[in-house]
């Protein structure tokens, strides 16, 4: 009852500032047929859908009269879900979350409603205060060729690469760094430093009786967190892009045209794996959230880590117990890397982040198309980024409750911001979970040593090319 | 091994058994009260300072105290049904000639030992789209979960069962019809009494399984009837699995079982005989 | 003997509920079984293709490594707490203090919901800080890494589940022990026998029942063991740890790979109840050959 009762003075809190009159007009108004109605959505339990449910629900209830319930679940459970329903088409949700890598496959099976085309067949549903154009470039993953739009974003974040502040700056960890390496202690640039200052922290750690590592690792060896951190966030760093599967003739073996298993690509492997060695131990066991759990506590020096993470290791201490020892900066690079991703042909990480879509199985689409826009508004969006380090709008890097965020956690917007582009989102793919889980095994058994980095590759080559000419892709 | 020396031995023995089998309940425990930054450093055996919040949030939020009230009408009801049937069942196996009755008491049993995973899928459709009565379907119901958490809770309670009844000298109930007892009477006074303990055991076994059961009521189930394993994976997010709350859930769940455990401890060594030791 | 109508009275709410709830299901998956069907293929809809699947599977490595594995599991798992749960039953039969509540205490772990066991185990052996691994690595030099050494995963999933499950094969056991005559007992006693010798001519064949019932139960749930090494090790490191169940709960739901998914289901089915009958057909004929000697 308290957290619900707190959600609501927030709600109305935020309404009063907000909501000019004629706007609460067009939400009681426009949604006058479905008032009554309960729509439901299945979303994972994290901050920003926390506060979709808590603060925006609520408020959307007490103007239009629709009333919007979440289910709430783990990330594995959410795609079965979805997809099930939306496959057998039984309507159970009106609205679903769509992660940004598997819209492809959505939209492949033309489970999700055309948004644009919805609003402009109907006017009486489309809200002046909702508008595409005021987003982040981010938006675009949402929109099929045709630059229609099919999911309203609710989250976006990079994967960043944050050091510890402190350590960096430690006058005798740069003094004992200069006199092994020859150059000065600072957030790494290329691989070579990266490794080099986890070599030395992991050192460090051990010869000052700290329990502290050089880097973190994503490198669960059963979970696929592990073949994202390669694929998504490694790999690109090292000029691997796409999972190095040729679109041209599906091929993923350097054999029929593809990268998965080229040199770069076994390069990258090899050098990944290697990070192990300066990684906390529970490395191997960390998926998305033990990896920021391990930075929170202080147990490396430095890592790349999904950005929901950054702000509640970097301002938090309810939960963190590195609070304003925390540096962002953009991942170190291969060379030439950088030039590609300003190219446009290539990218340096991941580009991550999830809208909420409406599925042609909803039984209730009207009611959910305004409550997408609703939550699309332009003016609950600061607030929002606040409560939950996302920003889906272009002017909400301008609000001052959010620059006075961005101090705090060592302008990770700002970066975010300027440096967005260079990230992107992952390969256009129906077949994203298909290949990941066929490949990801002999990922696995790299990360054990049971394969060696090439010969994991190799594998996962084969096998990706296997798994498309089973579904019909490759012929 | 006699004598007060003996004793001594065993008790202390138990006391390290109890030890192995306590502990991880123990550390499930003191994760609970623990915060978020704590659970991060060195493992200690010991508590720190107690931090209850964990139970707080979870005990005052809505969402889990609906899913606990589904989780106990869910086992209960199934308990129930479950014993019931069975009872039926096994007697109708043990005291009747019926055609083929080592094979449907065998297929009966085959039952439980589908992997579940496959299974869903039909089931979801079954749920959502056949078993509709006047538009609304056994999806997302607690009667949905009652009658499918049969399907692997009917075959164990009947081989429990089974014994039981086969136990029950036929004599008994002969005599009973002698003297002019309908079939229903007989199993209301005879068999019923003497079955006690075992059904006692049918129960809280079924009870348990039926509680803690996670992968239907993951895939049936969306907010009315979600029950409380499911929740647990709630706290298993992108942004950090929140351990504290997950044990403190787990600890919670613990409790209304030991509470059955406690009210049926003295029949449950009777009641798990399976019968097989009647020569 | 009666009526049978009567009987089939009582059992038809049974089978009308076993029917229509895993019947129907299981008639569902053996069609679909018999088609190729993604729900993300470039062609999305199920389209039969004969024995394809199976012949597939034949040749599946990875389906192979995880029948085995789940087998060796189950081996590893049943025996084990067949071999601890008689110790522990046979502590049981003598008299000491607090016997009552160190048998609840004992019952505890069967409590626990599986899922929770595994988040619970995860917790114990995190490398570096769940306290097994950190205390082992500490005080005895071990490296007890979970996540990189295939072995210690499946070793410590068989301890997980002998932790959870024991306390069931002590209790059904204990049960066996206390309902045996006196008579041959003391009379092999009088006859000098030793305790080996009693325990091999006398309790195990009087247990025999008791022990096959105990181990098609545990077999029959070892087999189709998810939750709690999902929650433990995903199926990790490698596939070490990657049990039938599991991965055809991979196959089925990340990879929505349903045809292939319900071929694999139907063999693993096979296999279990092929298993399964052995035991069942040693139990009945037992049963069988106990009333005719009668």
């Amino acid at each position: 009852m308290q957290r619900r009762s707190i959600a609501w003075l927030a709600g109305l809190g935020s309404l009063l500032l907000a909501g000019t009159a004629s706007a609460a007009g067009f939400w009681t108004d426009a949604a006058k047929p479905y008032a009554g109605t309960t729509i439901r959505g299945v979303s994972e339990s994290t901050p920003p859908s926390n506060f979709v449910k808590d603060v925006l629900a609520p408020q959307f209830e007490e103007q239009t009269g629709i009333k919007v319930e979440f289910e709430t679940t783990s990330w594995d459970q959410m795609y079965d879900k979805a997809i099930k329903d939306m496959e057998a088409n039984t309507g159970i949700y009106d609205f679903v979350y769509i992660e940004q890598d598997i819209i492809y496959s959505y939209l492949s099976r033309d489970f999700l409603v055309d948004i644009t085309k919805s609003l402009k067949d109907t006017p009486a549903l489309a809200s002046a205060d909702f508008s595409p154009d005021k987003f982040t470039s981010f938006i675009d993953y949402f929109k099929d060729a045709n630059g229609d739009l099919y999911g309203v974003p609710m989250e976006a974040f990079v994967k960043i690469y944050l050091y510890r502040k402190d350590l960096f700056g430690d006058p005798k960890a740069q003094e004992a760094f200069k006199a092994k390496y020859g150059y000065d202690l600072a957030p790494a640039k290329t691989h070579k430093e990266y490794q080099e200052i986890a070599e030395f922290f992991t050192q460090w750690g051990k010869d000052n009786g700290q329990e502290l590592w050089g880097t973190t690792l994503q490198a669960h060896s059963g979970h696929p967190s592990s073949w994202y951190e390669f694929f998504e966030s490694w790999g690109p760093t090292f000029g691997v892009y796409n999972w190095g599967i040729n679109p041209d003739g599906w091929s993923a073996t350097v054999a029929h045209g593809g990268s998965m298993n080229s040199d770069t690509a076994k390069a990258a492997l090899t050098y990944w794996l290697g990070l192990l060695k300066y990684a906390p131990p529970e490395a191997t066991a960390s998926t998305w959230d033990e990896v920021a759990a391990s930075f929170a506590a202080g147990r490396a020096a430095q890592g790349l880590v999904y950005g929901e993470n950054a702000a509640w290791i970097a301002a938090d201490d309810t939960k963190s117990g590195v609070v304003g020892k925390v540096g962002v900066a953009l991942p170190p690079l291969a060379e030439g890397v950088q030039a590609a991703a300003e190219s446009g042909k290539g990218y340096i990480g991941y580009y991550d982040g999830g809208a909420f879509g409406v599925p042609h199985s909803s039984k209730n689409k009207e009611a959910a198309l305004l409550w997408l826009q609703f939550i699309g508004q332009e003016s609950v969006q600061p607030d929002w980024a606040v409560a939950a380090p996302r920003i889906t709008h272009t002017a909400t890097y301008d609000d001052p409750k959010v620059q006075a965020m961005d101090a705090k956690i060592d302008g990770y917007y700002t970066l975010l911001r300027d440096s967005g582009k260079l990230f992107a989102g992952a390969p256009a793919y129906p077949f994203h979970a298909q290949v990941r889980e066929a490949t990801a095994p002999f990922f696995y058994q790299a990360i054990t040593g049971e394969l060696t980095p090439s010969d994991a590759l190799d594998k996962m080559a084969e096998a990706a090319e296997t798994e498309l000419t089973n579904l019909g892709y490759r012929k | 091994m006699k004598g007060r020396g003996g004793k001594l031995i065993l008790f202390l023995g138990w006391c390290v058994i109890s030890l192995f089998t306590l502990f991880p309940i123990y550390w499930m425990f003191l994760i609970s009260t623990k915060t978020r930054v704590e659970l991060f450093s060195m493992p200690s055996f010991l508590p720190g300072k107690f931090h209850w919040d964990n139970y707080i949030n979870v005990l005052t939020d809505s969402a889990f105290q609906g899913y606990m009230l589904n989780s106990v009408i869910v086992a209960t009801s199934n308990a129930l049904l479950v014993t019931v049937l069975a009872l039926l069942a096994t007697y109708a196996l043990s005291r009747f000639k019926l055609a083929g009755k080592d094979n449907i008491f065998f297929w009966l049993i085959t039952n439980r030992m589908a992997p579940a995973a496959v299974f869903l899928l039909p089931l979801f459709l079954l749920f959502t789209k056949v078993f509709v009565l006047g538009g609304i379907s056994l999806f997302d119901t607690r009667t949905g979960l009652i009658l499918l958490y049969c399907v692997f809770n009917l075959p164990f309670a009947i081989w429990l069962l089974q014994g039981i009844m086969d136990g029950i000298p036929v004599e008994l109930d002969e005599a009973a019809m002698i003297d002019g007892a309908s079939t229903f009477q007989v199993l209301t006074k005879i068999i019923l009494p003497l079955a006690k303990p075992g059904l006692a055991v049918t129960a809280i076994l079924t009870w348990v399984f039926a509680w803690n059961e996670y992968l239907f009521a993951a895939t049936l189930t969306s907010v009315e009837a979600r029950t409380i394993t499911t929740g647990l994976a709630e706290f298993v997010t992108v942004t950090g699995t929140n351990w504290g709350e997950l044990a403190a859930v787990a600890m919670l769940t613990l409790l209304p079982a030991v509470l059955f455990l406690g009210l049926v401890q003295r029949n449950i060594v009777a009641g798990l005989t399976f019968g097989a030791v009647k020569e | 003997m009666r009526s049978s109508t009567i009987g089939w009275l009582f059992l038809a709410p049974t089978l009308l509920i076993l029917l229509v709830f895993g019947m129907l299901p299981f008639v569902y998956v053996l069609v679909i079984g018999f088609t190729d069907w993604n729900a993300f293929a470039a062609v999305a809809t199920p389209h039969f293709n004969g024995v394809e699947n199976y012949r597939r599977l034949v040749f599946d490595d990875q389906v192979l490594t995880a029948l085995w594995l789940t087998l060796r599991f189950t081996i590893f798992a049943v025996v084990s707490e067949l071999i601890l749960g008689y110790f522990l039953a046979q502590l049981f039969m003598r008299d000491f203090p607090l016997k009552g509540l160190f048998r609840t205490l004992h019952t505890l772990p069967l409590m626990v919901a599986p899922i929770a066991v595994g988040a619970t185990w995860r917790l114990l052996t995190v490398p570096g800080l769940g306290p097994l691994s950190y205390y082992l690595e500490r005080w005895a030099g071990i490296e007890y890494r979970l996540n990189t050494y295939a072995s210690q995963a499946f070793f410590t999933t068989v301890l997980m589940d002998l932790w959870h499950w024991t306390p069931l094969v002590t209790l059904t056991l204990l049960a066996g022990l206390s309902a045996l005559p006196k008579d041959p007992f003391e009379q092999a006693q009088i006859d000098g026998a030793n305790r080996f010798q009693i325990f091999w001519h006398i309790t195990l064949p009087m247990l025999r029942p008791v022990i096959l019932t105990t181990v098609f139960i545990r077999a029959m749930d070892a087999l189709r063991t998810v939750d709690e090494v999902w929650m433990l090790t995903g199926g990790g490191p490698g596939a070490a740890t990657r049990y039938i169940g599991l991965h055809i709960w991979r196959v089925v739901f990340p990879k929505t790979d349903y045809g292939y998914g319900a071929a694999m289901s139907l063999l693993t089915l096979y296999l279990t109840i092929v298993l399964c009958w052995l035991l069942y057909v040693a139990l009945v004929a037992r049963k069988r050959s106990g009333e005719d000697s009668r």
